[in-house]
């Protein structure tokens, strides 16, 4: 029970759920404000829906049981644990921020089912930033000023993520901290950011490290990098230069692309420029969107080398791509492709984690309100994006369990560091014992022309 | 158009001084915006080329690449700037902003040199490259090229203003100029009517004698013309009246 605050009037989704005083059955309701200046019409209704509709869930259990709530001393603990998060939900990056979204919002409804946290719901504010920097900077601000949450979750890509940075210093005494960065750069895991940001994925270092290893081991010496021109391409290309350093090898071939190129758009030019240098294969460093255009465009220039894509490419959305291009080319784009991954297939693993995700996606997949969600999305089945923020929803929720009644900022920086055997499911219990960074599995997963064909290999990538 | 042909030579005189003005302050107006931009961007892209380098040596010495990366991105929304990287002590280009590549002519020069370059290259055009060694260069250069078209747009933008200035004084001028000469001109036109009226000649502007007077009484040229016609003895006339 809770009565939800009156945030500003801006492009931001509430979840609220809760569980029904009379029936014991769940009940979520989304409401959405707009950013726009009103350019949803009913953004003002939404927002004094969101009141009243938090009113009359507070109401009901007063009529129903007045006494019982007017003695309750823990009825103040009872608002809701307020959870930040900005992300792409619009733009050539908003499957990411779109299924991220999915695999949160959907863990946090069970655990709001379930009777919440310590008795208090989880309430995810999310706002789009499209993947702009400036936009993500302003969204934390308003997320950890006006919006009071406990925490930032779910923050997407390493520019927009490296801007927000000094933000969290700057609230630094008011324990500003972030959770779970969708970034594999190296910002958010070294100093003076180590005890402001948490993770949960391994680095891209890390996994340009496993990519190399593997493409070296496979014989392949000649080696170019496709990357995206801002720091989380300069973080994936400093990660396969130095992997190929520590062989003795060199990158053979280097070409960027702007950051929010779309599918549509052409990469003949990066192509030629990579063909000209002949690799044996290529590690792209880029959006899922350009990751797919990439590819389309290098097997139409008849270039088909292997070529591999971290894990920010989701590997479904750029299969998706690929699949669907193919089909009207009458072209099989699925060739020789190799993605690495930082969580384990969220078809076929066995891990209860995992399980668990398919199980509540199947039952109730959360989807992000109307004003977030692009009209044309369709939102994918079980995939890695959203599985990774389910684990980032169950990590956290772990993680708060173990605070008890004592939820605040403060408390939470004082015992986040040092936590560990936190069992979500996975391989191994995690823990951010000595370091904020607690997975350093990173999985590969081939392809081939009929499907994804699993993960094959699990490496733990180099600590 | 007699009138015109009466002060032809003023004319052109004017025209010409005109156009005397119109180039020399256009030449002066180019070389005062050009060197004054010049000077105002080299020393601003200088000053924005030290920032970055001065911010560079604790994130090159201590922090991935990621972050000067993202400290570099930053500068690109100034118009001015064309393209920023940075290369290590070696002259290796470790962190730059060009899409699709890093352009040849820069890949073939040595960038380890800290002097100010102009460089014109294939898909940026023109700019002036200026150069920030980090660590007094011990920990490589910060390299920013600033756009020397843009400069070249304001040149023309400046100059284009005031062409337009002095077209709109020019053509006032010649109207003013044309009003002038018919006012000038009026008075030598009555002379010449009075005169062929003296000779007895019908030109079909015939003085009436209130306007004889007046032209008799002017004070100048035309007037001490007009009087020395008058006592000038008239030619042989036949069958005509003097009309006075």
């Amino acid at each position: 029970m809770f009565v939800p605050a009156l945030v500003e009037e801006t492009c931001c989704a509430v979840i609220f759920t809760t569980v029904g005083p009379l029936t014991g059955r769940p009940v979520t309701a989304v409401f959405v404000i707009d950013d726009s200046g009103g350019t949803l019409p009913n953004a003002r209704n939404c927002r004094y829906g969101a009141m009243l509709w938090g009113l009359l869930v507070s109401a009901m259990p007063l009529a129903a049981n007045a006494t019982a709530l007017a003695a309750d001393p823990a009825t103040p603990d009872r608002e809701p644990i307020r959870i930040g998060m900005s992300a792409a939900f619009q733009g050539p990056s908003r499957q990411v921020g779109i299924e991220l979204y999915r695999g949160i919002a959907t863990y946090f409804s069970e655990v709001n089912r379930r009777g919440g946290i310590q008795g208090r719901p989880l309430q995810l504010i999310a706002y789009n930033d499209s993947y702009q920097p400036d936009r993500a900077v302003d969204n934390a601000l308003r997320l950890l000023g006006s919006d009071k949450v406990l925490l930032l979750l779910g923050f997407t890509g390493t520019e927009p993520v490296t801007r927000v940075l000094p933000l969290l210093k700057k609230y630094d005494s008011d324990h500003g901290l972030m959770f779970f960065p969708f970034t594999g750069g190296a910002a958010v895991r070294e100093a003076p950011y180590d005890g402001l940001v948490f993770n949960l994925r391994p680095s891209y270092r890390q996994e340009t490290e496993a990519l190399v290893g593997e493409l070296v081991a496979h014989g392949h010496q000649r080696i170019a990098v496709f990357y995206q021109s801002d720091s989380f391409g300069r973080s994936g290309w400093g990660g396969v230069r130095k992997a190929l350093t520590d062989r003795h090898l060199q990158l053979v071939g280097e070409a960027t692309y702007a950051r929010g190129t779309m599918y549509t758009g052409s990469l003949d030019r990066q192509v030629a420029i990579l063909q000209s240098a002949k690799p044996d294969a290529i590690i792209c460093i880029a959006t899922y969107a350009a990751s797919a255009a990439f590819i389309r465009d290098a097997r139409r220039a008849d270039l088909n080398v292997p070529i591999t894509t971290v894990s920010f490419a989701s590997l479904d959305s750029v299969v998706s791509l690929l699949r669907q291009i193919g089909a009207e080319d009458q072209r099989d784009y699925l060739q020789q492709l190799l993605f690495s991954s930082v969580v384990p297939d969220p078809k076929t693993s066995a891990l209860p984690a995992v399980k668990e995700y398919r199980a509540l996606m199947n039952q109730a997949a959360a989807l992000p309100p109307t004003a977030l969600l692009d009209a044309n999305y369709q939102p994918s089945g079980y995939n890695r994006t959203s599985l990774e923020g389910f684990l980032d929803a169950k990590l956290l929720v772990a993680m708060l369990n173990r605070l008890g009644k004592n939820l605040t900022r403060a408390s939470l920086a004082a015992a986040v560091v040092g936590m560990k055997d936190l069992d979500i499911g996975l391989q191994h219990p995690l823990s951010f014992q000595g370091r904020n960074q607690a997975s350093d599995e990173v999985y590969f997963d081939a392809v081939n022309s009929n499907e994804v064909a699993g993960t094959s290999a699990v490496n733990e990538a180099k600590k | 158009m007699s009138d015109l042909r009466l002060f032809s030579k003023a004319l052109l005189g004017i025209y010409l001084l005109f156009a005397v003005i119109a180039l020399s302050t256009s030449a002066l107006c180019i070389h005062t915006v050009d060197q004054e931009l010049s000077r105002e961007y080299q020393s601003n892209s200088e000053q924005i080329a030290k920032v970055i380098a001065d911010a560079s040596v604790d994130v090159l010495l201590n922090r991935d690449l990621s972050v000067l990366q993202s400290l570099v991105d930053q500068y690109l929304s100034i118009r001015s700037i064309k393209y920023i990287y940075i290369a290590d002590e070696n002259g290796e280009v470790i962190v730059h902003t060009f899409v699709p590549q890093v352009p040849a002519e820069i890949v073939a020069t040595d960038r380890r040199t800290t002097a100010s370059t102009h460089r014109s290259l294939t898909g940026i055009g023109s700019v002036i490259e200026v150069v920030s060694p980090i660590l007094q260069g011990r920990a490589g250069t910060v390299h920013l090229g600033m756009d020397a078209g843009l400069i070249g747009l304001k040149i023309q933008s400046a100059v284009g203003r005031e062409i337009y200035l002095i077209s709109v004084l020019f053509i006032g001028s010649i109207l003013l100029t044309l009003l002038l000469i018919g006012t000038a001109a009026r008075p030598l036109h009555r002379l010449l009517s009075y005169q062929r009226q003296l000779a007895g000649e019908d030109d079909g502007f015939g003085l009436t004698p209130a306007e004889v007077t007046r032209l008799l009484e002017r004070r100048d040229l035309a007037g001490d013309l007009a009087r020395l016609a008058q006592r000038s003895p008239s030619p042989p006339q036949t069958n005509r009246a003097d009309p006075l």
